[in-house]
């Protein structure tokens, strides 16, 4: 009956893989979501990876750069810069919030930088400069390709205009922008000039940022320490859950589409298939054998679908950002074997709609012409 | 040809429906097929031949009576015992040829062999054998819709013989044929029947096959009547002046100690009104 099952699904080249591609796109609805959510979780703290702190201070209660604020009174980053083990620090004072850039209000993590601490600025620069300083900003290269606003173009800071004086790279995610602007501006809106809101702290070689984190705790009042791991963790966490629950019901919606397709498909087949299964059943082949056949006709379905997905997803995947530079995609091998992993119930489940036609398939129809 | 019994029915009944609108689709039919015999069944349109076939091929459970095949009783066996004696007992060849229309010829007639003991693999021997008997050699690779009616019922033919089953159940093989082509497929199955030694249980429209017929089963009704293929005995209905044949005939009536025929229902009844004027009529 495999054999069957095989070579009828095969006879009919075109309807076999019109019926993949639409599980494909169900796969690859999955997939393209899930690389979607991947990827603006990973440049919600690519900032925080790209400093390379050992410790990362804050206010005390608080954990989080992401929808979180912070101050440290900055005699504190005197302070602990003073510390044993501590080779360095640089500090920031911090906001996130809208900033209008041609024309359009783009939610921002805002980083007021001064060159007293040159590694708190972009990592990577598109154009002009790195620094901004008094009533200037460098803002993502990628806002720039969206809004075509040029360098000496004005942008807003809440009610503050500033001019764009750089566009750096890696900085843009769909749910935050990193705009650097200069410590005075954003102090000065804050109402915190002697003020921080993370304080970045580099260690001795040598010297564990754990032990460090308890130094600094032991002997800094009001701050909360965090080792750079924990920190993003943190806010990663915090990241993924706001988007988690939007990503597993995307999930569930497209594992349920391809369910569908491929349940439809082997209904279709089975039931176009109907007089010969009553054939079968007349020459002595049992339901159990019959069924197993349109089981393994959904399996090659899905498998084809899945093969498809990722074939097209891969094409896409490299081909997107090109010309959807907003939009940050990662692609990580657990991806794909979740997707597998539901392959096969998947397959099984769709096979169940045949199974009751192949139940009630009659023997005694080989009589009728 | 031994007289060993391959399949017997013991009054077999089955009806469909329930109280006032039941049909009895076949009543009482008691029969015997012995190895090598080929055996017609036939009867006018609707008068069950398809059903006792089901019913002889463990398609179809009779609600009444029994069914002994290869002295096994299979009217108690579950669907799936069933099945499987299907697979090893019975081979059936259909009017409407029925071959899967994926598979190429040799595949066709290979399906069943994956249910046989030996499987699909170990059949390849007989698989050539029948090609070569059934004239199949030069188009074992091809589909079935690149054959001829009769190319297709020969392969129909090799399917049903190739788990070596001791009977084969046939139901109008010749139907879709012309008269060349039938004569082939007849000739086929006669010979499956005098050199295999299977049982060929055959129902059929066509007269022409009576000549070749070991016994002619004659089925009206749901009634089963036994009689030779050469036999007829024709008399002549004393009301419409039609000659009917007595041993197909199924109006009958004893009047002044003579048995008389009649063609219809309708001139037994005109008969019954006025006796005296027909009487003398009937030859």
């Amino acid at each position: 009956m495999f054999y069957w099952s095989l070579k009828t699904l095969f006879a009919e080249p075109a309807r076999l893989i019109v019926s993949a591609l639409a599980v494909a796109v169900s796969f690859i609805l999955v997939i393209f979501f899930s690389a979607v959510f991947e990827g603006e979780a990973e440049k919600m703290v690519v900032y925080l990876e790209e400093m390379e702190a050992d410790v990362w201070v804050m206010q005390k209660g608080v954990s989080n750069m992401h929808m979180a604020s912070s101050m440290v009174w900055d005699w504190k980053a005197d302070k602990i810069e003073k510390l044993p083990g501590v080779k360095e620090i640089s500090a920031i004072l911090y906001l996130n919030g809208p900033v209008k850039i041609g024309g359009k209000d783009w939610f921002s993590y805002v980083i007021g930088i001064s060159p007293e601490y040159p590694r708190t600025g972009p990592w990577t620069m598109a154009q002009g400069e790195s620094m901004p300083g008094p009533g200037e900003a460098v803002v993502p290269d990628v806002i720039s390709k969206l809004t075509g606003v040029q360098i000496g173009d004005e942008i807003t800071m809440i009610d503050r205009p500033l001019r764009i004086v750089g566009f750096s790279k890696g900085s843009f995610s769909m749910a935050s922008a990193v705009v650097f602007v200069s410590r005075e501006d954003l102090g000065d809106l804050l109402d915190g000039t002697d003020q921080y809101s993370y304080i970045m702290v580099y260690a001795e070689p040598g010297l564990e940022a754990q032990a460090l984190v308890e130094n600094i705790k032991e002997e800094v009042n009001k701050v909360n320490a965090l080792t750079s791991e924990e920190f993003i963790a943190s806010d990663w966490q915090l990241a993924v859950q706001m988007g988690a629950e939007i990503i597993r019901m995307m999930t569930m919606l497209g594992t349920l589409l391809a369910t569908l397709i491929v349940a439809f498909t082997a209904y279709s087949l089975i039931a176009r298939k109907k007089h010969e299964l009553a054939i079968a059943k007349a020459l002595g082949f049992g339901n159990g054998q019959i069924y197993l056949a349109a089981l393994s006709q959904s399996v090659v379905v899905t498998v084809l679908g899945l093969l498809f997905a990722l074939l097209i997803s891969f094409t896409l995947l490299a081909w997107l950002p090109s010309v959807a530079p907003q939009i940050n995609l990662a692609v990580r091998p657990h991806q794909f074997s979740s997707i597998a992993m539901v392959t096969l119930p998947v397959a099984i489940l769709a096979s169940l709609s045949a199974a009751r036609t192949v139940v009630r398939v009659d023997p005694m129809s080989v009589f009728h012409q | 040809m031994t007289t060993e019994t391959i399949l017997e029915a013991i009054n077999l009944t089955r009806q469909f429906g329930r109280s006032d609108s039941v049909v009895h689709a076949v009543k009482n039919v008691s029969l015997e097929i012995k190895r090598g015999e080929m055996v017609l069944i036939m009867g006018p349109s609707g008068s069950g031949k398809t059903t006792l076939l089901s019913m002889l091929g463990a398609l179809l459970s009779p609600t009444s009576g029994q069914i002994i095949i290869n002295g096994a009783d299979i009217s108690s066996m579950k669907a799936s015992t069933l099945a499987a004696l299907r697979a090893q007992k019975i081979g059936f060849v259909f009017q409407a040829f029925n071959l899967l229309e994926a598979l190429t010829v040799e595949e066709n007639i290979l399906f069943p062999a994956q249910l046989s003991v030996e499987g699909a693999k170990g059949a390849k021997g007989r698989l050539d054998e029948l090609l070569e008997r059934l004239g199949l050699t030069t188009r074992r690779k091809v589909l079935p819709n690149t054959l001829s009616g009769g190319e297709k019922q020969r392969v129909a033919i090799g399917r049903a013989l190739i788990n070596r089953p001791p009977i084969i159940l046939a139901d109008e093989p010749t139907g879709n044929l012309d008269s060349h082509k039938g004569q082939e497929v007849m000739m086929i199955l006669h010979d499956i029947a005098r050199d295999d030694g299977c049982a060929v249980l055959m129902v059929t429209h066509d007269p022409r096959v009576e000549e070749i017929a070991d016994r002619v089963l004659w089925l009206e009704d749901g009634a089963l009547r036994d009689r030779k293929a050469e036999q007829h005995s024709w008399v002549i209905d004393p009301v419409c002046g039609m000659r009917v044949d007595e041993w197909t005939a199924t109006v009958l009536a004893e009047y002044d100690g003579h048995r008389l025929v009649f063609c219809s229902q309708r001139c037994l009844e005109r008969f019954k009104k006025e006796p005296g004027r027909y009487k003398n009529k009937s030859v």
